[in-house]
């Protein structure tokens, strides 16, 4: 659900087959931001759901608009930390299904602990732990997952992260197990014996257990593997098994897996007894059949439909549906970005002076306003896991500082005034939309600044924006990260080798400073992630001095789950209600 | 027409009192809208001011006040998100969706006369052609390719200018066809031919003898043409792909207002009344003019001529004309 966003080393065909996937995908982190809102201490008590201790039993309903197509392990983007995936397909390390911060963190799922590193931390060792079985009650060894890995490597089956191929070593060159029938494999996973796995990458990457909690880490049966079949009935490892998926992906019935147990498995609760996910409905529809919580809709969630500002306004008048109302953080930036290669943002002073005049307060209220949106002037999101260290390099207050941009205007050679365009998207996301661009410009104005609006198609905009030869010089984007650390955040943007000249380019500024370079790598190795953290807290405040973006909001997801339903958990990893966690009775 | 019969239309209008209103009030609303700038100023707001001390940011940014935040500096509150002053972008609004509205029926009225007359006066050859490519062109999805069209035009061009075209130039098959369909049975008319063996061009013959005869059924169909064209234009801009912020027309307000029904009530009601109202009164006064112009006015004078003599009564006779 990051904004999967990241195309960075990879060959130009690898590149074309996963855009389109990832603009999907995108599609999504679009529609789930349409939400958002401060949440907090509120959050722990919400927690509690209808009060009462969660029992086994029941059916859980899930009310989505997006179907859960290409439901194989190798083909998903993330692992859907909170989302249904988690409940079919276990990894060697998962997300701690705890509230707020302390979810934003990596545990050990089929492994033993979150991985051993050895060698500057270019060397990862796992081992499993005992009595972990499939559904059919074969045991899951070190091979199947070396092998659910090298499948995301095939061709047909595209969609993951690109971090396995940029990490491991000969992961550039390797073709799948399909078409690569040598005996090894990938030689860099290497699988000692059926307990052990071990992986070696090219350079230092001491967030290697984040991304050991992708759906790529799950193992898969080489015997049941039916290519690009496996998504109709993929081998469960965790507590639920397919029994019906029906529409591509539209409705999907999963039932208990009589071979999990929970001793192996610490972090799902698995209440319900049966899964009932139901997908391709408006969001209109999802919200009101939730609010009005008619039969199996009471004992609904949906893990992929935000309140928007209507519907929130109504609600903050009814006391019995704030309560039912989950608070979730994810960390996300909507920012300003500017391409300094087009006049007259090569001039810094002009830069800054839109962010002088930025008025955060109308953007937010744009956004949805303050429940569904956080001011932003730091470009790492807000919570602790990403190193987040508060700043405002260019203190405007809320509602900006017309004049204080006026002056640097004039010290730039502008005193008559400046006109300049800004794209955005007309996608109605309230991230990149035209509500958010004509705040920017009703706020500009007042500065003297003339801003031309240019809104382009969804497609069109996302085609322009991340090119290096077409990106315009103004734009509204967006990004958010793979798993919540600053680095995921901060290197696809900031760091000069990830500037992409033939597929999306994410560096909008193209900014390639060899001390920022340098900082990137320096902190890629540390294994202390609470130490990399401030590290890239640090480089973040570094960067955004130089105004190269201007951060307008963190966006705050809000939404509704069913009166039924209790022991809601909301991680700040992706700020969407658990859906292992939950129960119904 | 000749004066007398200018006359006599014009005394069968004012004695139909909902002609009368719906007159009034599309004049109203013409005044309104090109005095905009005035009553905003009287008023004291403009449409693109924001107030974000005027919307609850806690609560999706919904008016504070009730009745979407009436207050005597906001005579029709403001909108939800920005605080904008809705009296002002209502105003500005009825510029836009009036402007479009009339332009669009202007350029369809003006294409459809000439690919009509040229369709029924011309050559058999040029008849087919033109007549198969109306065809063609009136069976295309029109929404699909107002979208297209007004994607690939690049974004310096003026979105209202922009609007008026695509939404004429896809909109004058029914005017040709009308126009196509009298000429050829005016064709046949006594005076008609008398101009035509006197030696008077097609030109001439179209100018002299048929547009004043054309008239009433167009200036009829053209009055019917303006609300469905107020509709296109609120749907385009529906759809985002209509005038460009922070620009009003009742179709954009009305577009953002929709998911605000509940939660603010008067976002909705306002642009939907404004586009009822105007859109009835363009149906009631059309098919007043209609009335007006009443076909069995025609028939008279055309006593001798074949649908007469056939027995049909003037309207059958139109309909199968209107068929062709």
């Amino acid at each position: 659900m990051a904004e999967p966003s990241r195309n960075r080393s990879l060959s130009a065909v690898t590149a074309g087959r996963v855009t389109p996937r990832r603009v999907a995908a995108a599609a999504v982190t679009v529609a789930l931001a349409v939400g958002a809102t401060a949440c907090g201490p509120e959050d722990a008590t919400a927690g509690g759901g209808a009060g009462a201790a969660p029992a086994k039993g029941g059916t859980l309903t899930v009310l989505n608009s997006q179907p859960q197509t290409n439901f194989d392990p190798a083909r998903l983007y993330t692992s859907g930390g909170g989302k249904v995936p988690t409940l079919v397909f276990r990894t060697l390390t998962t997300r701690n299904r705890e509230n707020g911060a302390a979810g934003a963190k990596a545990v050990p799922d089929l492994a033993t602990d979150t991985g051993r590193p050895s060698e500057n931390a270019t060397v990862w060792t796992y081992t499993l732990k005992d009595g972990l079985k499939f559904e059919d009650g074969s045991p899951i060894t070190s091979a199947d997952i070396k092998y659910g890995i090298e499948r995301s490597f095939a061709a047909e089956l595209s969609g993951g992260a690109p971090y396995l191929r940029d990490w491991l070593v000969g992961g550039e060159s390797y073709q799948g197990p399909y078409k690569d029938r040598s005996k090894d494999g990938l030689k860099s996973i290497e699988t000692p014996d059926a307990k052990t796995i071990v992986f070696r990458l090219k350079k230092p990457e001491g967030e290697f257990p984040l991304l050991a909690t992708q759906t790529q880490f799950a193992p898969v049966p080489k015997a049941k593997d039916t290519g690009t079949k496996y998504e109709e009935h993929p081998v469960s490892s965790g507590p639920y098994k397919v029994v019906k998926n029906t529409g591509d992906g539209e409705h999907l019935v999963l039932e208990r897996n009589p071979h999990w147990s929970g001793k192996t498995d610490s972090e799902r609760h698995a209440y319900p007894d049966t899964i009932d996910v139901k997908s391709g409905l408006d969001s209109a529809v999802i919200n009101q059949r939730l609010a009005t919580g008619a039969g199996p809709d009471a004992a609904a969630v949906t893990t992929d439909t935000n309140l928007g500002p209507a519907e929130l306004a109504r609600i903050g008048g009814d006391k019995e549906l704030g309560k039912r109302v989950g608070t979730g953080h994810f960390g996300y930036t909507n920012y300003l970005a500017f391409n300094p290669k087009v006049k007259p943002f090569d001039n810094p002073k002009v830069r800054q002076a839109v962010a002088y005049a930025v008025n955060r307060q109308s953007v937010v209220n744009a956004a949805g306003g303050s429940a569904l949106a956080e001011p932003a002037t730091t470009f790492l999101p807000n919570g602790t896991s990403f190193g987040h260290t508060p700043y405002d390099p260019f203190p405007a207050g809320r509602t900006g500082n017309p004049a204080k941009a006026r002056e640097l205007l004039k010290e730039a050679g502008y005193e008559n005034g400046l006109s300049i365009t800004l794209t955005h998207s007309t996608a109605k996301n309230f991230e990149t939309s035209p509500e958010i661009a004509t705040a920017v410009q009703e706020a500009l104005k007042k500065a003297g600044i003339t801003v031309k609006l240019q809104g382009l198609e969804e497609n069109d905009y996302k085609e322009k924006v991340h090119s290096v030869d077409d990106e315009p010089g103004l734009f509204i984007g967006g990004w958010g990260a793979d798993w919540p650390s600053g680095g995921p955040f901060l290197a696809p943007i900031f760091d000069g080798r990830q500037i992409v000249r033939d597929a999306s380019n994410f560096n909008h500024a193209q900014l390639d400073d060899p001390a920022v370079n340098h900082e990137i790598d320096e902190i890629n190795q540390l294994t202390d992630l609470t130490a990399a953290a401030g590290r890239w807290g640090a480089l973040d405040k570094k960067v955004g001095e130089q105004a190269l973006s201007v951060p307008l909001f963190h966006p705050v997801y809000k939404r509704l789950y069913g009166k039924d339903i209790k022991n809601v958990v909301i991680s700040d990893w992706d700020g969407v209600l658990d859906i292992s966690q939950v129960s119904v009775k | 027409m000749t004066p007398r019969q200018r006359g006599a239309v014009w005394r069968r209008l004012r004695q139909q009192s909902a002609a009368v209103a719906s007159a009034a009030i599309l004049l109203a609303l013409v005044l309104l809208a090109l005095a905009a700038p005035l009553l905003a100023a009287l008023a004291g707001q403009d449409p693109t001011t924001y107030h974000d001390d005027l919307i609850d940011s806690a609560r999706g940014g919904v008016p504070l006040g009730p009745y979407g935040g009436i207050s005597g500096d906001h005579w029709l509150g403001v909108e939800p998100g920005t605080g904008r002053d809705m009296f002002a972008r209502l105003l500005y609004g009825a510029r836009i969706s009036l402007l479009i509205a009339l332009g669009a029926t202007a350029v369809q009225v003006v294409i459809g006369l000439a690919v009509g007359l040229a369709a029924g006066l011309g050559h058999r050859l040029a008849d087919q052609v033109l007549s198969r490519f109306t065809e063609v062109l009136a069976a295309l999805p029109m929404l699909v390719i107002a979208i297209s069209l007004t994607a690939i035009v690049p974004a310096d061009f003026p979105r209202p200018l922009l609007l008026v075209l695509v939404i004429g130039l896809l909109g004058w098959f029914g005017t040709s066809r009308i126009v196509r369909a009298r000429t050829l049975a005016m064709k046949k008319l006594d005076h008609v031919a008398a101009a035509r063996l006197g030696g008077s061009g097609p030109l001439r013959v179209a100018r002299r003898e048929l547009l004043p005869a054309l008239a009433a059924p167009v200036i009829t169909y053209a009055a019917v043409l303006v609300p469905g064209n107020i509709v296109v234009e609120a749907s385009l801009s529906f759809l985002g792909i209509g005038v460009k912020p922070p620009t009003a027309s009742w179709g954009q307000m009305l577009s953002t207002a929709t998911v605000w029904f509940r939660a603010d009530p008067m976002y909705v009601l306002l642009p939907a009344g404004c586009l009822l109202l105007t859109v009835l009164a363009f149906t009631v006064l059309g098919d007043a003019v209609r009335t007006a112009l009443d076909p069995r006015e025609r028939s008279r004078l055309r006593v001798g001529t074949h649908s007469a003599r056939t027995g049909r009564s003037a309207d059958a006779a139109r309909e199968k004309e209107a068929a062709v």
